[in-house]
């Protein structure tokens, strides 16, 4: 039997219960628009805010010299000289690569003292990829690249009760076992969103931040953000391979392994909804291809009877159930693609308490939705294994039929 | 062409308590282009005898051998190939395939035997033309009355060019009229092909066409007896 007649049969045996077969490939349909929805509102979310984040934060990766992960030891520091720009340059997919100088010290404004977190940014290359500037609530931003001012978070500045223009002493260990002590204007109150590190952090502009730990020209970390959040594997790749083993390439999952969780445990919530509404409609597909099955019992032994071989029959109801799952999957990116489109160029805007929550968390209180290939492909995959696990059950029905019993109605 | 039964028995549930005994030591010979009825009550074992003559079923005991090979001794698939190439089949109920036309369900098996497509085409069309079906090559089943469906379905059975055809009770479903039809047909194809017929019957007119009729009782040849087949012109409604 050729292919194309194989094909014709397996198509027109669908439709000999028409409305049977809609409501199958419309169950699947509307399990594959709704779970695509699902998923692209939250891969969308992800996406936009890891990229916002990381931005902020972390970067998609650091770099950073292999001992400071350890105990982050302003002794373990990385050069930001020409030479090591030009090695940053090499790794492939980098669009933006910032140097920051992570530190701590003790904060002091009038009586009161604090351990800080000490970030020193270059300001004109902090502000373009991270936005900083927009965060600044009171005062101004940086001007220079060297002046003795300070931008303080929110909550630090409420515990000292700092306003704009105010001095503050910070005091630590510099770089091999100097003493770090400097004395700085605030020049701005910024808001970070993460309440924790708002209530200690504390940037200077990187000079100022290198002079104080008297590192010279090094830095912490260099922070490196390529085109897309999907692209940081390849990154990461590439970051290894061009600068060696003394340079540890560490990713935002490993410097925030919060978000990362949070993300994680939101994925696989949503990925247990995706598997239950499935799991219903799998039954379904099941129930169907069940039916068509045993109703047609004496049909498949008359078929073995005129010399159709097992394998052959069992191709065609594996193509039938095909066609069914096809149609559903058709009928749902057909129901699915104009609604992800629309809400990929109009992102749904949170407002009150949830936009609040997540601004609280460093997040636009927006949800942006994805239209990743991946994300269509992955429920497609889903659906075609639906289909080979519903598939086994005529598959062995056909295998086990004995063409007397058959011709007589019995399977 | 010639099928040889010796000793062909099938006895149902035969570990239990009430063995069923459908088909009991048979021994039967059928020639090449005999045209042959095996009559009798229901549940007389007829259908099991064709079953196993057409390797559909498989005896417990016996050897069916046809043209020198014995099926009873085929596996499943080379029984699949055998039915394909050289044997064709008729139900009480047409048991064609519902979503393909009359043209697309006589070519089916030939589709299996993997012949071209015009040569499965040319051999379709010539086989409906010689059952009265040449207009309505592209009318599905649902489209035919009863009758036309048998004739669909004797189609369907010469196409593959078999060795035999064997037809189970191919006329219960039918009214007189579409019966004679039928027979006449299979009479024709019976002579113009070559092509040995083994009905299973009790319809009295298909008996009385038959030159052989092989009466059935209890699972054994009760008579078997050449018979004085009447003409089409001969018969009466």
């Amino acid at each position: 039997m050729t292919p194309e007649f194989t094909v014709r049969l397996a198509w027109r045996n669908i439709w000999r219960q028409k409305r049977r077969t809609l409501i199958t490939a419309g169950a699947i349909a509307v399990a594959l628009l709704l779970s695509l929805v699902m998923r692209s509102m939250q891969e969308g979310s992800y996406s936009h805010n890891l990229d916002n984040a990381t931005r902020f934060y972390s970067g998609y990766l650091q770099l950073q010299d292999s001992g400071f992960a350890e105990n982050q030891s302003i002794d373990k520091l990385l050069p930001a000289d020409q030479a090591f720009v030009e090695r940053i340059r090499s790794i492939r997919g980098v669009t933006i690569a910032v140097p920051r100088l992570e530190s701590f010290a003790l904060g002091a404004a009038g009586d009161r003292s604090k351990g800080v977190m000490v970030m020193g940014v270059a300001p004109q290359a902090e502000d373009a990829y991270s936005g900083l500037a927009e965060r600044v609530l009171k005062g101004r931003y940086f001007t220079s690249e060297d002046e003795k001012a300070v931008l303080v978070g929110g909550k630090l500045a409420e515990y000292f009760s700092l306003r704009v223009g105010d001095e503050f002493v910070l005091y630590g260990q510099g770089y091999h076992g100097t003493t770090a002590a400097g004395l700085y204007r605030v020049a701005g109150i910024i808001h970070f969103p993460n309440q924790q590190i708002d209530a200690r952090i504390v940037y200077l502009p990187l000079k100022t931040a290198q002079a104080l730990y008297q590192t010279g020209n090094q830095v912490s970390a260099w922070v490196l953000h390529g085109n897309a959040v999907k692209e940081i594997p390849a990154l990461e790749k590439s970051a290894r391979k061009q600068m060696g083993k003394d340079v540890n390439v560490r990713d935002w999952a490993d410097i925030s392994p919060e978000l990362a969780q949070q993300i994680g445990l939101d994925r696989a919530s949503g990925m247990f909804m995706i598997l239950v509404l499935y799991g219903v409609v799998g039954f379904g597909l099941f129930a169907t291809i069940a039916m068509m099955t045993l109703e047609r019992r004496r049909e498949f032994a008359v078929m073995l009877a005129t010399g159709m071989g097992r394998a052959k029959l069992q191709v065609l109801v594996v193509l039938e159930s095909l066609f069914i799952a096809l149609t559903g999957v058709i009928m749902g990116l057909v129901l699915a693609f104009p609604i992800l489109l629309w809400f990929y160029y109009h992102p749904i805007q949170l407002t009150g308490n949830l936009a609040e929550t997540f601004e609280e968390m460093g997040f636009e209180a927006i949800m942006p939705f994805s239209l990743a290939p991946e994300l269509f492909a992955g429920q497609i995959l889903i659906v075609l294994t639906l289909l080979v696990i519903c598939s086994l059950y005529p598959v062995a029905r056909i295998f086990k039929l004995e063409v007397a019993a058959g011709l007589k109605g019995n399977l | 062409m010639s099928i040889q039964i010796e000793n062909l028995t099938k006895i149902y549930n035969p570990d239990t308590d009430f063995p069923v005994t459908a088909v009991n030591h048979v021994d039967l010979q059928v020639e090449q282009d005999e045209f042959v009825a095996v009559m009798g009550p229901s549940g007389s074992g007829k259908t099991t005898l064709l079953n196993m003559m057409g390797g559909i079923d498989r005896p417990c005991e016996g050897t069916v051998i046809i043209d020198g090979t014995d099926i009873t001794q085929l596996t499943d698939k080379e029984l699949i190939g055998f039915r394909r190439d050289s044997i064709g089949f008729i139900f009480q109920d047409f048991s064609l395939l519902p979503v393909l036309t009359a043209l697309e369900n006589v070519e089916f098996v030939m589709q299996l035997q993997g012949k071209s497509r015009t040569e499965c085409e040319a051999r379709a069309v010539e086989l409906l033309n010689d059952v009265g079906l040449g207009d309505r090559l592209s009318n599905v089943p649902g489209k035919l009355s009863g009758g036309q469906q048998q004739r669909v379905a004797v189609a369907r059975a010469l196409a593959p060019k078999p060795k035999f055809v064997l037809a189970d009770e191919p006329t219960a479903n039918l009214d007189a009229q579409t019966t004679y039809g039928l027979l006449d047909i299979m009479q024709q194809l019976n002579e113009k092909e070559g092509t040995t017929f083994i009905f299973s019957t009790h319809d009295p007119r298909v008996i009385e066409r038959a030159r052989r009729v092989i009466v059935f009782e209890d699972g054994k040849v009760a008579e078997d007896r050449v018979a004085r087949a009447q003409k089409p012109e001969d018969r009466t409604l």
